[in-house]
């Protein structure tokens, strides 16, 4: 009973974790200006997900490693070291993101400027860190991040067409008045917002926090299989309720208080609280997991002790990682650029540093001499390597995209 | 664990090093390497921190590493940390040793970190709750 339980709050936790503010804002952005024409796109991106996850998980049960440990070790120093400073550029992109999101939603929530709200945001952050066990802040935030199942509520109360709705997503059809370019670049931001770079570091090394075995390995792929989708459906509820309320209006977001809009219009006031409250832990908990990220990459890199399992006076120089993260995170909130713009920016870069992350996985999870029994399978590698062309694509295209539409605009 | 051959590359460089308690160390930055009587190489000892991963690295930022960690050092001769391969009981998918990090006394700038910075902040010494 307790095991069922347990594998019971890890999937709901992997549901409520799996949107961050680069979901949301590229979801509302995307359902706004496209309606479900790019959902085969997250579809995509959380098939994606939940493949390399399971990989890194699996590999973090079995070899006890995390994933930067191992890319410094089959990439060696040098190119190690380049995918380090790529990867924790857009890790520490993305932790400045999350920060200004959560005080976005304080300013949803009581109408003060969100840069009052910064400086506390971060010590809370920080103190969460510093004090709170690993599973307690996963859980707490990732229960609080259900919430957000205030957008698939406020999709069934908009009443849509249901056939029509699955029809534009099973047969997208560009808008006649969008470039062609302009509606890839959306798809590419979207395709790095469901699998950004960082879920695998934290999740890999969330792995050697909670101590997993070989053992866990079965609810590690129950949490991922189920949770991961689940959590997407959220991201597909989010764009569904832009294209259903703010498309028809022409609305383009650029707030994060129009992308819960379509839950006020629809729920009503109540239900633009709880999304508010949704909003919160969603990026709350996503910023803890990019500031433990950017600590754990540099750490592996360096085979520094790491992790929350241990007191911070072991791991002295982990610590002082995530507090400079935190540090530059906050300056980049405060020089007042607007954080939905910096939101757009980190997941296009995201798609950009995508390979460097998911290929040493997949040689890893690839390599008997590590894994023994627990090796991929075929289908695992079939899907794999398919995956790893797919993301090298839209890693190169990303740039390109980004200068011929002038980011979307 | 002396006597066995393996594939340097694959099985030791860049591997992390634990003590028996898995504590983390270091990363093997570099090796020694001693001619054996049959004319193989023996490996003699690990060799970890700045000055054994900066001539590792590609140029100007190998240069720069090692001469910053060469300034900041308080020895006159400065050597990359140096661990006796006699101390390693296992190579998995780690590097085991049969000491802790304080036993060998490796890693000036965590015990500097710890001083300095973290054991200033309260509960550094507590576990999480």
């Amino acid at each position: 009973m307790k095991r069922i339980l347990s594998i019971f709050l890890g999937v709901l936790t992997a549901i409520g974790g799996f949107v961050d503010i680069g979901d949301l804002v590229a979801n509302a952005l995307a359902g706004a200006r496209f309606g479900l024409s790019l959902v085969w796109v997250t579809a995509l991106g959380v098939v994606g997900i939940c493949l390399f996850a399971e990989m890194s998980g699996r590999v973090a049960a079995v070899t006890r490693r995390g994933t930067f440990d191992l890319i410094r070790e089959r990439l060696g120093p040098r190119a190690g070291l380049l995918n380090l400073a790529a990867s924790v550029l857009v890790t520490v992109l993305t932790f400045t993101a999350e920060i200004g999101g959560v005080a976005l939603a304080l300013e949803l929530a009581t109408s003060v400027n969100y840069l009052l709200f910064v400086p506390v945001v971060g010590f809370a952050v920080w103190l969460v860190i510093w004090r709170l066990t690993f599973s307690l802040l996963e859980d707490v935030f990732g229960l609080l991040g259900l919430a957000l199942i205030v957008f698939a509520v406020a999709l069934w109360q908009l009443n849509p067409d249901w056939g029509g709705l699955l029809h534009a997503i099973v047969a997208p059809h560009k808008p006649a008045s969008e470039d062609l370019s302009t509606y890839l670049y959306y798809g590419v931001a979207l395709f790095g917002a469901a699998m950004t770079p960082y879920e695998v570091f934290f999740f890999s090394s969330g792995a050697v926090e909670e101590r997993w075995t070989a053992k866990d390995i079965a609810t590690s792929r129950v949490n991922v299989f189920i949770g991961f989708p689940l959590g997407g459906l959220l991201s597909v509820a989010i764009a569904g309720c832009a294209a259903l309320v703010l498309m028809p209006q022409g609305i383009e977001v650029a707030t994060l208080g129009q992308v819960g809009l379509p839950v006020a219009v629809a729920v009503g006031k109540l239900g633009l609280a709880v999304a508010i409250l949704g909003f919160f832990a969603a990026t709350f908990g996503a910023a803890l997991e990019t500031g433990l990220s950017t600590g754990y990459s540099i750490a592996q890199y360096f085979g520094w002790q790491w992790g929350k399992f241990v007191r911070p006076r072991r791991a002295a120089r982990f610590h002082v990682v995530v507090l400079l993260a935190l540090i530059a995170a906050i300056a980049g909130v405060l020089t007042t650029a607007d954080p939905i713009k910096v939101t757009e920016y980190s997941i296009v870069f995201s798609a950009v540093a995508l390979p460097l992350t998911y290929f040493p996985i997949l040689v890893v999870a690839n390599d008997p001499v590590y894994m023994g029994e627990h090796v991929n399978g075929r289908l695992a590698n079939v899907l794999g390597t398919v995956f790893l062309g797919v993301i090298v694509v839209v890693a190169l295209a990303s740039i390109p995209l980004m200068l011929l539409t002038a980011a979307g605009q | 664990m002396t006597d066995e051959t393996f594939e340097l590359k694959l099985r030791l460089l860049d591997r992390q090093v634990v003590d028996p308690d898995g504590a983390m160390i270091c990363k093997v930055d570099d090796v020694e390497l001693a001619r054996a009587d049959d004319g193989g190489f023996v490996v003699t000892a690990l060799l970890a921190g700045p000055l054994a991963l900066g001539p590792r690295l590609p140029g100007r930022l190998g240069r720069w590493t090692v001469a910053l960690a060469r300034r900041w050092s308080e020895d006159p001769e400065p050597q990359p940390r140096r661990i006796p391969f006699e101390r390693v009981t296992e190579l998995g998918s780690a590097v085991v040793l049969d000491r802790s990090r304080d036993e060998l006394g490796i890693a000036r700038l965590e015990d500097w970190m710890r001083t300095h910075v973290i054991e200033r902040i309260p509960g550094s010494r507590h576990a999480s709750e």
